[in-house]
């Protein structure tokens, strides 16, 4: 673990320099760690692939404290009880209207869009990160045969439930927004309900299972 | 109740932000000029976290139905209720019937208003404030739209308060943003770093039109990277004022609505110039200038102390 400063109210902390199961793993139990300690300096805590960002309050903690402090609890760390994951299995309609880069995929890809279909069902994603919009799973690793870059000018507007890969990655919109992803089906499934809590569908490590309907 | 009659061009409500989610990607999106919505609350005797009115654009005007008194805060503007000029950072009486009306707005982009009552809004993950995006917390989630009432609990008389002139802050464009270390400025070439901090001359970036509460995105001479250099990182959490590179090199400062983040980091803005950033608009011309840890420490314990003089 590598500890630094993140702007000035940030502690960025490192677990490793690439994506791995072993190091999301690392992640994830010190993000439900740092949880349960329920420090009231602690505003915010994201975790994502491989680092944890803690966001503190100043007028409670700096750096050096908090910083210190949380290094000395660290061997609390091997008896915490972290959350098992949660299993999703996740419908979707993949292609035609609900599929705008499925046509995109199936010639980068060099397959049929039922072997895409395949491929993409066929696998058990974990989800690495929840972010940048409310209840957004970034889920990994895809099958490398359906890895595709991002789109080069963003699309404006990507539909609520749209399921998009880019990459290494592959992540259901949670809301309408812009966005970069190739779009290849989507869920109704609602992955964010402000109005109940838990308020995501999905939280870090939790496994997902697309369905084709 | 209060009625609006004309929502210039945006206007929403917001309070001190929705924190303790980030971890489900739940933004803060707070008041974006802190300074102003806690100087607004000070001034109708409020703790922050009061729901208040954010609002873009000339012409805003609103009816009140009942005896209230009033603040605004934030960009410079000139005021009046029934036609008389009121001043802002300092408390009004508006009374049952009457019209408040924005007329211009003179410098800076956001202004906010307050009232002596609360606002009464949606409460959402323990915030009032909208997330535009979602379509929660605030006024059903959404902008105001003419004709929206604004029902009040709870109001009061605020009493006479004022924000001294030497604690209201300027907004002049051009802006000077100052920065420390970003986490991936070692991928920027010498030019573009050399180029970027000189304290002089140029480069200046003008803030472009696609500006909005997610982020600012500026135009100007791309920034460099270095050769064979991976111009995009595994996304991570980000914090408000972080300013991303992405591969075409013009620069974008991530405001509130956004907990991830895929591009290279080149610096942060400090917290002393953070409030500036919600007053950045289409057009303004902008320049960076790097500061040590030091440097950004003390000019947040002036800023500090003009929170604290802001007390009764």
């Amino acid at each position: 673990m590598n500890w630094a400063r993140y702007g000035e109210e940030g502690i960025r902390i490192v677990f490793g320099n690439a994506v791995s199961a072993d190091v999301h793993e690392k992640v994830r139990r010190y993000y439900f760690f740092l949880k349960s300690l329920r420090l009231q300096e602690i505003i915010d805590i994201i975790p994502s692939f491989t680092t944890c960002i803690i966001y503190f309050n100043d007028q409670l903690t700096d750096f050096d404290t908090l910083t210190a402090h949380l290094q000395e609890r660290e061997r609390e760390l091997p008896e915490t009880d972290v959350p098992a994951p949660a299993a999703h299995t996740i419908p979707v309609m993949y292609g035609g209207q609900y599929g705008p880069d499925m046509e995109f995929v199936c010639s980068y890809a060099g397959l049929a869009p039922d072997e895409i279909i395949e491929i993409h069902a066929g696998t058990v994603y974990t989800v690495f990160a929840v972010g940048f919009m409310p209840g957004f799973p970034y889920m990994g690793a895809l099958d490398k045969r359906l890895f595709v870059p991002r789109l080069e000018t963003p699309r404006l507007k990507v539909n609520e439930g749209s399921v998009g890969i880019a990459q290494f990655q592959t992540g259901i919109y949670s809301f309408e927004s812009p966005g970069g992803w190739r779009i290849i089906g989507k869920t109704d499934r609602r992955l964010f309900d402000h109005r109940q809590e838990p308020y995501s569908l999905m939280k870090i490590g939790d496994q997902v299972r697309f369905v084709p309907v | 109740m209060i009625e609006v009659v004309n929502p210039a061009w945006l206007s929403m409500v917001v309070d001190s932000g929705r924190y303790g989610y980030a971890d489900i990607g739940v933004p803060p999106s707070p008041a974006l000029d802190r300074y102003s919505y806690t100087a607004l609350c000070r001034l109708l005797g409020y703790a922050a976290g009061m729901p208040a009115l954010e609002v873009m654009g000339h012409d805003f005007s609103l009816k009140a139905s009942i005896d209230v008194s009033c603040a605004i805060t934030g960009a410079w503007v000139t005021a009046f209720v029934e036609g008389v000029p009121v001043a802002p950072w300092r408390v009004f009486r508006v009374k049952a019937g009457s019209t408040i009306r924005v007329k211009e707005v003179t410098e800076g982009l956001r202004y906010y208003i307050g009232f002596s009552g609360i606002i009464d809004a949606a409460k959402v993950a323990g915030s009032y404030t909208t997330n535009l995006e979602c379509r929660f917390g605030g006024y059903s989630g959404r902008p105001f739209l003419k004709g929206d009432r604004i029902a009040l609990k709870d109001v009061r008389d605020a009493g006479e308060r004022a924000i001294a002139g030497s604690l209201i802050p300027s907004m002049k464009a051009p802006h000077i943003l100052r920065i420390i270390d970003g986490e991936e400025e070692r991928y920027f070439s010498a030019e573009a770093l050399k180029s970027l901090f000189e304290k002089d001359g140029d480069p200046w970036y003008k803030v472009t039109t696609k500006t909005n509460r997610t982020g600012i995105r500026l135009e100007g001479k791309p920034l460099e990277f270095k050769k064979g250099t991976e111009q995009s990182i595994i996304s991570e959490g980000i914090l408000p004022g972080v300013v991303q590179v992405p591969g075409g090199g013009q620069p974008i400062i991530v405001l509130y609505e956004r907990t991830i983040g895929g591009y290279a980091r080149i610096g942060h803005v400090i917290r002393a110039d953070r409030d500036l950033l919600a007053h950045l608009k289409p057009l303004d011309m902008v320049r960076f200038q790097r500061v040590t840890r030091g440097e950004a420490e003390g000019l947040w314990n002036e800023k500090a102390e003009q929170y604290y003089n802001m007390l009764p």
